[in-house]
């Protein structure tokens, strides 16, 4: 053996982790370190999701722990399936999705647009318009409540104020009709900075030759949106509807806050009708199934997005 | 087609001066090529006449009309860019068809279709046409924006060194391709490039451009052998002239500081001995580079020619080029 200062060197270096457990396989090494993980997920999402399944097959309920629990086969799913209520709730639901999503688009990618025309102090106008959106959802609820009433709130008097109608004369929230309308226009108002950024984004994206070719091509502006700026962001906004549309879905908190699911249950969401079912009522079999059949359909709508958005991409 | 007129054309972008007073006429039919190193203008001087860029000062008339308030599609004028600037959401037909398909033209669709087979053809990408334009190669993409432009009929086809980014045998067929469809559809064109052979052969007239300013206008015969002075000297020619002290050899005309020795002006067997440092055999020729008196001397000779480096080898100038302290030329 040489005696080289190298030598000497490598042997005063303590020995390293990899060698301590020198026998184990690259591969056991690699489970050693992926393990916690599985284990994590295995615990917190695929086990409920299995018991979650398991249970929607019985009719137990979770405030009566010890009574003796019954599968009652597909009966839960039948009920829920033909339960008018569960539609009208469903029906709630998809207004919403649809409202919200409209109106973010067209907001949403309108003011990316006048955003990206690059003019003085647009930085300032991006943070200013960007705010809404980082606020917490409980918080904004809470202030429109206030912003919302007859006598006090602002809302009621821009309206006044625009339209000339006196403002006590209308109640956003305790109206039947408005109510529904009331929801949309607070969650348009907090997310509609996100679809924006997603557009900007979309938007920044198309290099500036792009347009100065169409230019020399002769193409009119209103030819250079539809035919460029449309089909480019168009993947972009596929994905901001993809996000608003999950999210959406499962809209809670701001309800809970402003309406509460109420008047009577013209703004019970699926999400606030199923905490009903499995936190008031305590149907946990039933409710177990009201989650896997939204779970399927979100599922299932989302996948078809995805394949749709995809195609977009590839065009 | 018609005629392209620049008077007195100036821009500036900020404190940068890009053209300067430029004024020169691309007459109808002509096939004018824009040579000058990188930053002398020859881009801004293509934007200008399409309307991407306004002028700060100074006119642009086509076809007679003074266009200089007129939109890039009022100026009816086609475009190659450097990079290929093609539609990536769209295939390359489309990518074709979308200057034809414009509303103002109302081109029927059976002509157009017509009309992007043709072009396809000549550029060699017909079989490409359903393809998307992001994936096709450098060269490909490069065609199509050519073609992009050759289905138009516009008043004049301004192209920004277009065949640069092609392989050299793809270059040299389009380089003639190019200048057949430009004599067959008797098309106005001005093309920039900083490629000598592209400008020798192509152009009927040649603008040699300095810092923004046009520094001379001419046949292609008449830049390559009666420059005005060194700078436009050093920008034709392969190898690139010598430059020398005039009183290396007798017979410099008075105030002359500095020679021009293109390889056609130097003469071997006879003269001041040099001696051979490389020599590069490139085929038809060889090119020789001597050390003449601490000078580099670069010229060519006959292929079959037995010189090795370490040689000598005397030579003498022919007609040379003078210039005086200036540097413009001494006639």
């Amino acid at each position: 053996m040489s005696d080289t200062p190298f030598d000497r060197a490598a042997k005063a270096t303590p020995p390293t982790v990899a060698s301590k457990i020198r026998g184990l396989s690259d591969r056991a090494i690699a489970w050693i370190f992926v393990l916690p993980t599985i284990f994590l997920l295995l615990a917190v999402n695929i086990f409920p999701l299995i018991w979650t399944i398991n249970l929607s097959f019985t009719n137990f309920r979770a405030n009566r722990p010890n009574r003796e629990v019954e599968y009652i086969g597909f009966r839960n799913y039948e009920r829920i399936l033909t339960d008018s209520d569960i539609w009208l709730t469903m029906q709630a639901t998809a207004h919403f999705l649809f409202w919200t999503i409209f109106f973010q688009v067209l907001i949403g990618f309108t003011l990316a647009w006048l955003i990206n025309r690059k003019f003085r102090g647009n930085d300032l106008w991006t943070t200013l318009i960007v705010l809404p959106m980082m606020l917490s959802p409980a918080v904004v609820g809470n202030f429109w409540t206030f912003l919302y009433q007859p006598q006090i709130g602002l809302f009621n008097y821009g309206i006044s104020f625009l339209t000339g109608v006196d403002p006590s004369s209308f109640q956003m929230i305790g109206d039947v009709t408005l109510a529904p309308w009331s929801i949309v226009i607070v969650d348009t108002w907090m997310w509609t900075p996100f679809v924006m950024l997603i557009c900007l984004a979309g938007l920044r994206s198309i290099p500036d030759y792009i347009y100065e070719a169409a230019e020399i091509d002769r193409a009119s502006q209103w030819r250079q949106f539809w035919t460029i700026t449309i089909p480019m962001v168009l993947p972009f906004l596929m994905l901001a509807v993809l996000f608003r549309g999950i999210e959406n879905f499962k809209m809670f908190d701001l309800v809970v806050q402003l309406t509460g699911g109420g008047p009577g249950s013209i703004t019970e969401l699926t999400s606030i009708n199923l905490k009903r079912e499995a936190f008031e009522k305590w149907r946990t079999g039933y409710a177990s199934a009201y989650a896997i059949i939204l779970f399927v359909t979100v599922f299932g709508l989302a996948s078809i997005y995805v394949k749709a958005l995809n195609k977009v991409k590839e065009r | 087609m018609s005629e392209v007129r620049l008077q007195n054309l100036s821009k500036a972008f900020g404190d940068t001066i890009a053209v300067e007073d430029v004024t020169m006429t691309v007459p109808d039919g002509a096939f004018v090529t824009l040579l000058g190193p990188t930053g002398a203008g020859k881009t801004t001087i293509l934007r200008l006449i399409s309307g991407l860029e306004s002028a700060d000062s100074g006119d642009i008339v086509i076809g007679g009309r003074s266009v200089a308030d007129e939109t890039p599609a009022q100026r009816n004028v086609a475009m190659v860019f450097q990079q290929y600037s093609l539609y990536p959401h769209m295939s390359v037909k489309d990518n074709l068809a979308f200057p034809l398909r414009s509303p103002l033209l109302k081109t029927p669709e059976d002509q157009i279709q017509r009309k992007v087979a043709e072009v396809a053809d000549v550029l060699r990408i017909s079989h490409k046409l359903n393809n998307k334009a992001t994936e096709l190669s450098g060269g490909e993409m490069q065609r199509v924006s050519i073609g992009r432009a050759l289905v138009r009929n516009p008043n004049i086809y301004l192209m920004d060194e277009p065949l640069s980014s092609l392989d050299a045998k793809l270059r040299s067929d389009l380089r003639i391709e190019l200048k057949r469809i430009q004599e067959s559809l008797g098309a106005t064109l001005l093309y920039v490039t900083h490629d000598q052979i592209e400008a020798m052969t192509m152009s009927t007239h040649v603008g040699v451009l300095d810092n923004g300013r046009m520094v001379q206008f001419g046949s292609p015969r008449e830049i390559y052998e009666d420059p005005i002075n060194l700078y436009v000297a050093g920008r034709l020619g392969q190898p690139r002239i010598n430059i020398l002290p005039a009183d290396m050899f007798a017979g410099s005309p008075d105030g002359a500081r500095q020679m021009g020795l293109r390889p056609e002006h130097i003469q071997q067997g006879e003269g001041k001995p040099t001696t051979v440092k490389r020599v590069e055999h490139l085929g038809d020729q060889i090119r020789l580079h001597l050390k003449l008196e601490g000078h580099d001397v670069v010229t060519l000779t006959h292929p079959n020619s037995e010189l090795e480096a370490g040689d000598t080898v005397a030579i003498q100038p022919r007609n040379p080029l003078y210039f005086d302290a200036s540097g413009a030329r001494i006639i």
